[in-house]
């Protein structure tokens, strides 16, 4: 009797090298910890409690006056915005001749469960900017908010307008009512009293499983797929990797910050109806009357751009630019489409205010 | 010496825990009590991704009928498969159903987490260690006490700068 077989020859060789890459991978893939996710030279120029200013080290023989200060988001760490050489936002920023500064918040512990945005915006941000300015002899320094970080720096430039020069948000959260993405229904269904009071600082791994469910297929099943696919590639595992790497390290978020956050902005929206206080003080988004640059991404699943866009029309400045990418949260600031189009287009704009 | 007992067991622990045992029956029931609210979430939970892996297969089914035979038809089914997949489930996690259910899931995972600490709290006591919410105080008078440093540390370098000028 003939038995007919229909399998693709092809796709039996397929699987069987998929195996192989699969078999081969601890032999070919580093451990996490032989990876080093900081690229560009830089010192730590200031150490509050476990807040830490990073300044990079000048990589042109001339640089621009005015130094520009990264408010890095709450949600993993600053090491996105130095990933690798070819795809570091910090290391363009510093070719380009910009004085750069950028704060890591560090990994809060259970003691640091009472911070709030009042120690991160008046406490580690304002001691920053005076830090900078003592530094570089300046009156004002231009400051960079990236997502969640950007909220700190949209509502620090409220409070102390007379300290910024120029103002960056990029994919900044300050619309929570129009925010269409996931994270933004578990936000808005979450009882955050009962959670603080009674497991302090916001989890890491309450963050994986937000992340988990944006995109869960592409990212838990096709990502894994191509990284075995390409396993010979040396330049995509250790993009794949530094990637992972930053991903997987997800330090917890103060209780008390947490709280505000969730209430202020995704349940009452209070941000955006300069209805916001923060220690006492009104958060009044027309006081953003400096020049001010908003970078949005069409593709963002995180931050959506119906939640950062209002900035744009909200604030008081006069001299006020948006712009869309086609792009994705993360793709805005680490990417190919990054180098070769947003940081150019900020580092012009910048050059023109600095 | 005789007439005063419980004095004899005073230093040691099991006379704080016997003290306190009526507390950790408490929580022990009420435990029982949320495990149920929570198991009634958690079936919920399932229940509704269960329902979506149904229907996006329903939908994959209807795309792709034939089962694929080759490299390029493999690519393209994983293609449709991840895409419907990615939009339903997404489309739940963004429904009103599921950010309420989840809510709730979290929040009786909490109330959980709260009677374990309470029954923490029963045996911390009985060998004289701090209580979560003790610890949790000194937690916030320190975060306070380095408020008001950092303050007259601010107010104190503007004078000498008043001063020396």
């Amino acid at each position: 009797m003939k038995s007919e077989s229909r399998l693709d020859p092809k796709l039996v060789e397929e699987i069987l090298k998929f195996n192989k890459n699969v078999m081969d991978a601890p032999k070919l893939v580093p451990a996490p910890d032989e990876i080093t996710l900081e690229v560009t030279p830089h010192d730590v120029a200031l150490e509050i409690d476990k807040a830490r200013l990073l300044h990079y080290k000048p990589l042109t023989d001339k640089q621009h006056k005015t130094p520009l200060l990264i408010s890095y988001a709450l949600i993993n760490r600053y090491h996105i915005l130095d990933i690798q050489p070819e795809k570091s936002w910090v290391r363009n920023l510093v070719q380009q001749g910009f004085d750069v500064y950028m704060l890591d918040w560090g990994s809060p512990t259970a003691m640091d469960k009472y911070l709030d945005f009042d120690d991160y915006i008046n406490g580690y941000l304002d001691g920053s900017v005076e830090f900078i300015k003592n530094e570089s002899s300046v009156e004002k320094i231009s400051l960079q908010g990236y997502c969640t970080g950007a909220t700190l720096a949209t509502a620090y430039t409220t409070l102390h307008p007379e300290s910024v020069k120029n103002y960056i948000a990029t994919a900044p959260v300050i619309d929570g009512w129009r925010d269409t993405t996931v994270i933004s229904n578990l936000a808005k269904n979450m009882d955050v009293d009962k959670m603080v009071e009674t497991i302090g600082n916001m989890p890491p791994e309450f963050m994986y499983y937000c992340f988990s469910v944006l995109k869960p297929f592409e990212q838990g099943i096709e990502k894994y797929v191509k990284f075995f696919k390409n396993i010979d590639n040396k330049k995509f595992v250790d993009n794949f990797l530094r990637v992972e790497k930053w991903l997987s390290d997800t330090p917890p978020i103060p209780g008390e910050l947490f709280k505000q956050w969730i209430k202020d902005i995704y349940q009452d929206n209070l941000l955006i109806q300069n209805k916001m206080y923060v220690n006492n003080s009104h958060i009044d988004l027309k006081k953003i009357d400096m020049p001010i640059f908003t970078q949005v991404a069409v593709g963002d699943h995180l931050v959506s751009p119906e939640c950062s866009m209002p900035l744009h029309y909200a604030v008081g400045s006069e001299d006020k630019t948006l712009r869309m990418y086609p792009t994705g949260h993360v793709g805005m600031i680490a990417s190919s489409l990054s180098q070769k189009k947003v940081l150019p287009e900020l580092g012009q704009w910048l050059l023109e205010r600095s | 010496m005789s007439s005063k007992p419980q004095a004899l067991g005073s230093t040691g622990p099991m006379r704080a825990f016997a003290a306190n045992s009526k507390k950790v029956s408490t929580e022990l029931i009420e435990i029982n009590e949320n495990l149920m609210g929570f198991n009634k979430f958690l079936t919920e939970y399932y229940k509704q991704l269960a329902e979506t892996w149904n229907e996006a297969q329903k939908k994959v089914n209807l795309k792709a009928p034939e089962v694929p035979q080759d490299v390029e038809q493999i690519e393209a089914f994983k293609r449709i498969w991840i895409d419907i997949f990615d939009n339903d489930f997404t489309e739940l996690f963004d429904s009103k159903k599921f950010g309420e259910n989840y809510g709730k899931l979290v929040s009786k995972e909490l109330e959980l987490t709260k009677h374990w600490n309470n029954i923490t709290n029963v045996i911390l006591q009985s060998v004289n260690l701090p209580s979560k919410e003790e610890i949790d105080e000194v937690y916030k008078e320190l975060h306070s006490l380095k408020k008001r440093i950092t303050k007259l540390e601010i107010e104190s370098k503007k004078g000498s700068a008043k001063n020396e000028k």
